[in-house]
């Protein structure tokens, strides 16, 4: 009986191959979006682990100093100290005369370092490589290593030469040898890294008796190991667990993977809908089937099970189809997150796509629990056909009314959920977001029945004019609620995302143009590259700064030391200003200013932090945050909360009389030009980019606000990207469900055709159909989308990244939603109605 | 006098495919119809009466052979020219009702109408006055699944007649209705359709009908035959 029951049901679905395609294309495309996130993201950061293992082996442990670097002195006190697997690093970012646009990474390593420390292709592990390089690597001068890949591309030899491009001029390096490959991330990291021994790398980075890392292992007694490290530590270094730097990573990065985790979630709840509205179909439309098998006495529970396997199936070759597309759809996202990661966080030099079965096994259980739940209630559904007499559509459509009624009452207490959730969650993202899919989802299910009352109205206001065949359309979306509005609430999820989304992203934007105008009250700007911190930098810095405040058109300069201090025990960015009278107007405070604020900045232990920092460290003004200067720790008063929108960790902001008590100079790594009035800019440009060397550069203010909106732009590709997949989706659930609606109605269309109706017209009454579903979703987007980006702005962006912006309301915006909902409806009816405008109308009229 | 010719069909030849085969329905059909004449078909199920009314309608194109209506060969018109043809010279009744369930049962009848013309304020009272005459008229603005079988069926006799075509088919209409609704409905259609000298042609295997009619046909062997 149960094979036959299968049969019966299998032979439905084979017989309606484009339903059957659509079921699975929503669930997979879903899954596919959802995995595709998760890929991307957790192998970017993979990536960045794995690269960084490439050249520090297995080691567990790394002592890093704030900028200055580490003395070499503190890895002989270690040895002599009796502290083993220790190994040295110094590394840096060079450019080559021979590619110049790109960047290379140079590490310069001890290559007689214990075994336990050495990572596969230093011990020998590769047969292709000969340990004796490491000789030649010590005892040549200006010797490193390369891949064989890079020296192909770069077309260098062995014994050939990279012209290595510094400060001053260029420097030769033999390329001795080539670093072979273990794997695919060791091939990507190695392609952009020059090895060489440390002193070269001290030469050529100008960091001469410095040091930028020391890698350890510990194994035992890691915690009384780590206490005897930590009592030798210099005042600016700092001993930390590689895991717990991870960790760290990974929450710096933590509200950009929630938020992008969000999407892909998006893309699978406008999935569910298109799930639920196929399975729904599916079984409405056999109806006639499941009496006829009730009466023959198969059970409830048997329809039941018959229904859920019949999901089962569809979901598993969905599920499979979308981890497929996710791995695909993942190599793709890999360059935009990382992009993303390496603008924002930090800098990944590999990207590889790596899987795992636990990231595969999270997809199927994802793809397979979405459908089953989305399948649930057309499966009860299915359970409550009668057996004796089989429903009228239309009786099935007036107890569809009955029941859409009573979801709109759920849908308000879902949407109050969400907005309570939404405001009273304390500083959670998840419940920021949960709030969002409460809203949508309540929304979404709102949609029917607001559906219904705006073609009333509709009707009401315009049935005078539109004649019968007018009113055919509005009738047939009202008429047809059960299908008509599960696809139009799907089109307006994805609509009213795609508006909060764009309404939010024009609020970040205006507020970031505007920071940025007043941020840059400088009209030159020096960009001096701080990587390179030589015993002479602080006095080249401050000549090159002295000739420019000489220079004829100069007003006054300032200056800015981007650095990294000891706060709290966390390696934080701090910014030292030395600022002119109209720097100060590029601030803008939190709070209300008080007038002795930039006095007390200069003479006093005090910092200004940014709202990121504050928000993300509980800071209020006032309170004191402990950084380790070189005469030990001490708190510094937080006077002022600045806004900043240049990175959502945020930084400290201190004046340089204030730093020079306490740490090393380390001179610039900007100057700000403040020309007098009438100065020739672009004059004035030239003359002072004749007085730089070596990578420094200048640049107007103008073309720093360039540069700054197109890299906030490029940080929204992502974004922009996922929405675009979701709305796809729900573009693919509109056609489905119009695919379906003119399948259902094939007969009724055919009478039309029978009284006098031509294909033309038919063709206009579907398509006019399908543009008033897509009105209706455009416009109920558009309130959905208003909260959506108040939710986004104010709950989800400020504990995200600390940012608070305004609102600014585009118009341009909401005329685009409805646009796109209208379209998309549009497009995804023209083929249905194609299809029934070429149904031959004799055929029509004989279909049940 | 012999009346003018409403149908005229000759050599009229329809088969269809399924799968490898090929079904002949008609072979070689000749038929003339008067104006105003009553003629009933009957047939076997599957006999091809179904098809037969959707040739003369022009919802079914010929695989030869012509079909003149009213003058017009309309098997040598294109699909958007039947229809238009349709539109305004033929009326139909289907067994199953076939009424449009989105639309009112007023808004029914004025489909055929505003298909024709641009509606007017007459046009509403005609539909009103026609449903009243058919006891319909506190129906005006039910929705057709409200309305018993008989009621349905009525209205779309009315709606086959509203836009006074010269040419009424009926499919079975009393096929899906007990004996006594099914007797109104005959009784409907001979005062609104034979009473009112429009050519009918009625598929049915009602013997109450076979006697009203001026000629009975039966399909057979891939023609018509006079009974």
């Amino acid at each position: 009986m149960n094979s036959l029951l299968q049969r019966a049901s299998r032979n439905f679905l084979w017989q309606h191959p484009w339903q059957l395609v659509l079921a699975i294309l929503g669930i997979a495309l879903g899954v596919a979006v959802v995995i595709a996130i998760d890929l991307a993201m957790e192998s970017s950061l993979n990536s960045f682990n794995q690269a960084t293992k490439v050249y520090t082996g297995s080691a567990t442990h790394r002592i890093i100093a704030s900028d200055g670097g580490l003395d070499e002195k503190l890895y002989s006190q270690l040895r002599v100290k009796g502290f083993s697997h220790l190994s040295p690093l110094v590394t840096g970012y060079v450019k080559l005369a021979q590619a110049e646009q790109e960047s290379f990474k140079l590490v310069g390593i001890d290559p007689f370092i214990e075994k336990t420390l050495q990572s596969g292709w230093q011990s020998g592990q590769n047969e292709n490589f000969s340990p004796v390089l490491f000789t030649r690597l010590m005892t040549e001068p200006n010797t490193a290593l390369l891949s064989q890949k890079t020296a192909q591309r770069l077309h260098v030899p062995l014994n050939g030469q990279l012209s290595l491009v510094t400060r001053q001029d260029q420097q030769p390096l033999t390329v001795i040898g080539f670093l072979p490959d273990t794997n695919a991330v060791s091939e990507q990291v190695l392609a952009k890294l020059i090895i060489t021994d440390i002193a070269t790398a001290q030469e050529v980075l100008g960091l001469s008796g410095k040091l930028s890392s020391i890698e350890i292992l510990l194994a035992n007694d890691v915690s009384k190991t780590e206490a005897a490290i930590q009592s030798l530590l210099p005042g600016n270094a700092l001993l930390l667990s590689l895991e717990s730097q991870e960790q760290s990573l990974r929450e710096m990065t933590r509200a950009f993977s929630i938020n992008l985790n969000a999407l892909g979630l998006l893309s699978l709840l406008v999935g569910m809908f298109l799930i639920y509205n196929t399975m729904t179909f599916l079984v409405m439309q056999r109806r006639r089937l499941i009496g006829s098998l009730r009466l023959l006495g198969v059970t409830r529970q048997q329809i039941f099970t018959l229904i859920l396997s019949e999901a089962f199936f569809l979901a598993l070759i969905g599920t499979l189809i979308g981890i497929a597309l996710g791995v695909v759809l993942g190599q793709g996202l890999l360059q935009l997150i990382s992009g993303t990661i390496n603008a924002i966080y930090f800098r990944i030099d590999a990207t590889v796509l790596t899987v795992t079965p636990f990231q595969l096994g999270k997809g199927m259980l994802l793809g397979m629990s979405v459908t089953f739940f989305a399948v649930l209630p057309p499966a009860f559904e299915a359970t409550r056909l009668s057996p004796v007499k089989v429903m009228a559509r239309s009786q099935l459509e007036s107890g569809s009314r009955r029941l859409i009624k009573r979801v709109g009452f759920i849908s308000g207490i879902l949407i109050a959920s969400g907005l309570a959730v939404a405001f009273l969650s304390g500083n959670s993202i998840n419940f920021g977001l949960a709030s969002i899919f409460l809203i949508l989802f309540g929304f979404g299910l709102l949609t029917p029945v607001l559906t219904l009352w705006l073609m009333k109205f509709i009707e009401r206001v315009f049935g005078r004019f539109l004649g019968v065949l007018g009113r055919l359309p509005v009738r047939m979306v009202s008429a047809e609620i059960s299908r008509t509005g599960i696809a139009i609430a799907a089109l307006m999820i994805a609509v009213s995302a795609t508006i909060g989304m764009d309404l939010m992203i024009g609020s970040f934007r205006q507020t970031v143009a505007q920071w940025l105008h007043s941020s840059l009250p400088a009209d030159l700007y020096l960009a001096l590259p701080g990587d390179q911190m030589t015993a002479e930098k602080p006095l080249s810095d401050q000549q090159l700064k002295e000739k420019i405040a000489q220079l004829d058109g100069v007003g006054m300069v300032s200056t800015a030391l981007q650095t990294k201090l000891l706060a709290e025990g966390e390696l934080t960015k701090t910014t030292v200003f030395e600022l002119a009278e109209k720097s100060k107007q590029g601030f803008i405070f939190k709070h209300n200013m008080d007038n002795s604020l930039w006095d007390r900045l200069e003479h006093q232990p005090t910092v200004i932090v940014t709202e990121p920092y504050a928000y993300h460290h509980a800071i209020r003004i006032g309170q004191k945050i402990d950084l380790k200067t070189n005469q030990g720790a001490l708190g510094f008063e937080v006077i002022g909360i600045n806004a900043d929108y240049s990175g959502d960790q945020g930084h400290l902001i201190m004046s340089r009389q204030n730093y020079l008590r306490y740490w090393p100079d380390l001179g610039y790594t900007g100057i700000g030009v403040y020309a007098r009035d009438g100065a020739d800019l672009k004059n004035l440009e030239s003359r002072i980019s004749q007085l730089l060397t070596g990578q420094q550069v200048v640049k107007s203010n103008q073309a720093i606000y360039k540069a700054s909106m197109e890299l906030f732009e490029q940080t929204f590709t992502i974004t922009e990207a996922l929405r675009w997949l979701s709305a796809a989706i729900a573009f693919v659930g509109v056609f489905s469900a119009l695919m379906a609606l003119q399948f259902e109605r094939t007969r009724q269309l055919g009478i039309l055709r029978a009284i006098g109706i031509t294909s033309r017209q038919l063709s206009v009454l579907i398509i006019c159909e399908t543009g008033l579903m897509g009105l209706v979703a455009g416009l109920l987007a558009i309130p959905v989308g208003f909260v959506v980006a108040y939710v986004l702005i104010f709950v989800v962006y400020q504990r995200s990244f600390g940012w608070t912006m305004a609102f600014y309301f585009d118009s341009g915006v909401l005329f685009q939603g409805i646009v796109l909902a209208f379209v998309a409806a549009l497009l995804a009816g023209v083929l249905p109605a194609l299809k029934m405008a070429q149904t031959h109308p004799a055929e029509a009229l004989r279909t049940e | 006098m012999e009346k003018p010719s409403a149908i005229s069909i000759k050599q009229l030849n329809k088969s269809y495919r399924e799968s490898d085969q090929q079904h002949v329905i008609f072979s070689d059909l000749d038929m003339q119809v008067s104006r105003g004449e009553f003629i009933v078909l009957l047939g076997r199920s599957g006999s091809g009466k179904s098809t037969f009314l959707n040739l003369i309608s022009g919802i079914d194109p010929p695989d030869s052979g012509k079909i003149i209506i009213n003058g017009t060969d309309i098997s040598a018109l294109s699909e958007q020219d039947r229809t238009l043809f349709r539109r305004h010279h033929i009326g139909i009744v289907f067994q199953a009702y076939n009424l449009i369930p989105t639309l009112t049962v007023a808004e029914n009848l004025l489909l055929p109408l505003e298909l024709i013309k641009r509606l007017t304020r007459k046009d509403r009272d005609d539909v009103a006055e026609l449903l009243d005459k058919l006891k319909l008229s506190g129906r005006l603005d039910s929705y057709p699944d409200c309305l018993s079988g008989g009621e349905q069926q009525r209205v779309a006799i009315a709606r086959a007649l509203i836009h006074d075509p010269s040419v009424i088919l009926a499919d079975e209409p009393t096929g899906n209705l007990d004996l006594d609704t099914a007797g109104q409905v005959l009784e409907l259609l001979d005062i609104l359709v034979k009473k009112a000298g429009k050519t009918m042609i009625m598929a049915t295997h009602s013997q109450e009908v076979i006697g009203q009619a001026d000629r009975v046909y039966s399909i057979k062997n891939q023609s018509l035959q006079r009974e």
